[in-house]
């Protein structure tokens, strides 16, 4: 919406894509935890998002916020949570210009509620209808109850390695992890790394043959993770820069 | 400290909504897995991370766009400092809680800050240094985004961090990208004639079609576009589920051709559905080839139950048969990802006489089994020429169904005498009938098998991969079971399609179908 406005609000010189689509997923995060979405359907609006922009030629001549509301209104759709075209306007309005009035019903409204029908049709096609993810939380919360059952009670109790792991996977999704590493392997990731930040070993890993997430996910590498990790720490050096 | 409790209050506030949202993945959980106990604890212990961190979110939020002198209270260490205090059972809280205002006020940060001396921790309100080669410290990523304020990135990850990360002014490196939306094979319109129409209905309407590509007859499914709602999420569901289903016994979706008012989908063509295949042989089908479709439901389910999709509106309409006798599952405008849990769509879902009574009873819970039902009442129709529970209110379908397999009480159904819906109908205390007087052309292994199927709990029905393997199917050979997904079983020569009894190789009384038939295919 605005474009203009917008746009130049976010992007100021030596902005790059990566920060800006930082800045337009924390908006979807924001704005769907105001809508009322459900984590998943955000998770599902913030992939949508981070496919569209990784299928399409950068910069393109679409606006991301434009897209990240019909981001939104798709994952509504695709994970039943339905959202009224209306609601998400008024909430994006809310964020982009805190300080003026809400919308009046007028031309204007209508015209970006058909821009959010149209790009929605738009993103289907660039996405091949390919609008149903699997994400990494389900993998998450198996390996997180598997883990826990293999750990010493006392240091899984001590630690708050499972409320790291779940803000880490909420955080890969600035950026766009999502769409480029499988989702057990985001899972893995996420908690390999809050078990490093608090030093916490897995009992038996230095005797195992394998090591502990082959379990989960046989077909990842130590550097498949370290990869993602690097990623994600990237996430949170980005935030950093913006600030 | 007053600063503190407000934020501990706000967060406190705010791990409500959170709640849902883990009891959201938690259900998921159970649905999945069926071992509601063990996944309790762990929801606990997840529940303040996403609570402090979705809650930080919002107030990171909240702050970035409000001005500043009010954003310092919503910061994002003051929202892990309020979910390490909501941690339950953690027994260094206190000293936790110290640490971090420690943290929140040592030099780096103050540093970082700069502009007032006790906006300490917001990272919205840092500033960034332009350093160019900038060490990234453990400190600065501590107060990023909504990760907890103790959390100790190892040394290493920053050292190749450092080598690796490339300047900000250049964007990450990405997948490649495909080249231009113009690139994007989408077919056109023009690539289909459309021959007659095959049924209408509020959202989509069905037409007979040729390709002109590649000369095969098509069914193409126009599916309106409301101005104001966009695509219909039956469409994009069933897109999204068809075009990661490859089998042999599942339509295959052709191609989508989007235009201005409408979005057509573009199916293989098959003739006739299973209705439509029973009229027309005067409701007496072969036995064998009973024996045949349910094999390829079942099949088709499987897949489909594989790769965690429910079908959830299984009938003889949606089942489509092409002259070699291949059946195909056509109609995912109602399925769904097993994991997403929903309830929208909640008692809509499948039509009335294949529902099982569990649905029919106000059951939200969406496994795998709720498809066995509907399998088992079209064994059943197919076998005898007749619907089994043809009810016409969800009270009439009950009615017949208990009518027939006895009045389930608390021993044939556990937990049925606490169902409020099932209390109010108060249906008459029915004996079970044996199901062999009603199909009396099935042998007892179909007997067997079908009452499998029609199992009032769903956890007890058989599953479709089970089903395949049951002795009715024994008669098909051993070298059916190990086809690849997208071989016909028409393929193996001893699989062969019978003349049906009943079948009036009539010139089709297409015009007398022509009204009713895919009624499936329509929204």
């Amino acid at each position: 919406m605005e474009p203009d406005q917008a746009a130049s609000a976010q992007t100021g010189p030596g902005a790059t894509e990566t920060k800006i689509h930082f800045k337009v997923t924390r908006f979807i995060m924001e704005a769907g935890v105001k809508l009322g979405l459900r984590s998943i359907p955000v998770a599902t609006a913030c992939t949508i998002y981070h496919s569209f922009f990784t299928a399409t030629v950068a910069p393109g001549p679409y606006d991301p916020y434009l897209v990240a509301m019909a981001a939104l209104y798709l994952a509504g759709k695709v994970e039943e949570q339905h959202l009224r075209t209306r609601d998400i306007i008024n909430v994006s309005h809310r964020y982009l210009h805190p300080q003026s009035d809400p919308l009046e019903l007028d031309s204007h409204f209508w015209e970006l509620r058909d821009s959010i029908v149209q790009c929605e049709l738009l993103m289907l096609r660039v996405l091949g209808f390919r609008v149903s993810f699997r994400h990494p939380h389900k993998y998450l919360l198996h390996y997180l109850l598997s883990l826990r059952r293999w750990m010493n009670r006392h240091s899984w109790e001590r630690t708050p390695v499972s409320a790291a792991a779940w803000a880490l996977l909420r955080d890969s999704y600035h950026g766009a992890l999502c769409v480029r590493y499988l989702p057990q392997h985001v899972a893995v990731a996420v908690l390999y790394l809050a078990l490093h930040c608090y030093g916490v070993e897995v009992p038996a890993h230095a005797q195992a043959q394998r090591p502990w997430w082959q379990v989960f996910s046989d077909d990842l590498s130590q550097a498949q993770i370290d990869q993602i990790v690097l990623d994600l720490i990237q996430i949170y050096t980005l935030d950093a820069e913006i600030s | 400290m007053k600063k503190f409790k407000r934020r501990l209050s706000l967060t406190l506030r705010g791990s409500q909504t959170i709640d849902e949202s883990l009891s959201e993945l938690a259900e998921q959980m159970t649905i999945e897995e069926n071992s509601s106990k063990d996944n309790e604890p762990i929801v606990k212990n997840g529940r303040p991370p996403t609570s402090h961190s979705m809650h930080s979110f919002l107030h990171q939020y909240t702050g970035s766009f409000k001005k500043p002198p009010l954003r310092r209270p919503h910061s994002v260490i003051g929202g892990s400092l309020g979910s390490f205090m909501a941690m339950p059972r953690n027994g260094s809280r206190l000293d936790i809680v110290h640490e971090n205002l420690k943290m929140g006020s040592d030099g780096e940060s103050d540093q970082a800050s700069g502009t007032s001396s006790d906006e300490v921790q917001s990272p919205t309100g840092v500033c960034l240094r332009n350093r160019i080669h900038r060490r990234i410290s453990m400190e600065d990523l501590n107060k990023r985004l909504s990760l907890p304020a103790d959390i100790r990135i190892p040394d290493g990850y920053l050292e190749k961090l450092q080598i690796n990360s490339p300047p900000f002014d250049q964007p990450m490196s990405r997948r490649s990208r495909r080249a231009s939306l113009s690139e994007i094979g989408f077919g056109k319109m023009e690539t289909y004639i459309k021959l007659e129409k095959l049924g209408e209905g509020t959202y989509a309407t069905v037409y007979k079609g040729r390709s002109k590509l590649t000369e095969n007859l098509v069914a193409l499914k126009e599916i309106r576009l409301e101005h104001e709602e966009g695509a219909p999420c039956t469409a994009i569901r069933e897109v999204s589920l068809l075009k990661d289903l490859k089998h042999a016994n599942i339509v295959t979706l052709h191609d989508i051709v989007h235009t201005e008012k409408s979005l057509t989908l573009v199916f293989e063509y098959l003739d006739k559905d299973l209705k439509q295949y029973m009229d027309d042989c005067g409701n007496i089908m072969s036995m064998h080839n009973v024996k045949l479709f349910l094999y390829q439901i079942l099949r088709g389910l499987a897949y489909c139950h594989r790769r965690k999709v429910l079908h959830r509106d299984l009938k003889p309409q949606n089942l489509l048969i092409n002259e070699k006798g291949e059946l195909k599952l056509a109609d995912f405008g109602l399925a769904r990802a097993k994991s997403v849990p929903t309830k929208t769509y909640s008692n809509e879902v499948v039509t009335l006489w294949y529902r099982p009574p569990d649905v029919l009873l106000g059951s939200s819970e969406y496994s795998t089994q709720i498809d066995m039902w509907g399998v088992g009442c079209i064994f059943f129709e197919m076998a005898s020429g007749r619907p089994l529970f043809p009810g016409s209110t969800v009270e009439d379908e009950l009615h017949l169904i208990f009518r027939l397999l006895g009045t389930p009480s608390q021993e044939t159904w556990p937990g049925i005498s606490s169902n409020d819906e099932f209390r109010n109908y108060n249906f008459p205390k029915y004996k079970p009938q044996p199901l062999i007087n009603h199909a009396p052309r099935l042998d007892s292994e179909g007997i067997e098998l079908i009452a499998k199927f029609l199992q009032y709990e769903s956890k007890k029905r058989v599953s479709a991969e089970e089903a395949m393997k049951h002795a009715y199917f024994r008669s098909l050979g051993s070298r059916i079971h190990a086809l690849p997904e997208s071989v016909s079983i028409f393929s193996l020569k001893e699989i062969q399609l019978q003349k049906d009894p009943g079948f009036r190789n009539s010139s089709y009384p297409e015009t007398a179908h022509g009204k009713n038939r895919r009624q499936s295919m329509l929204f």
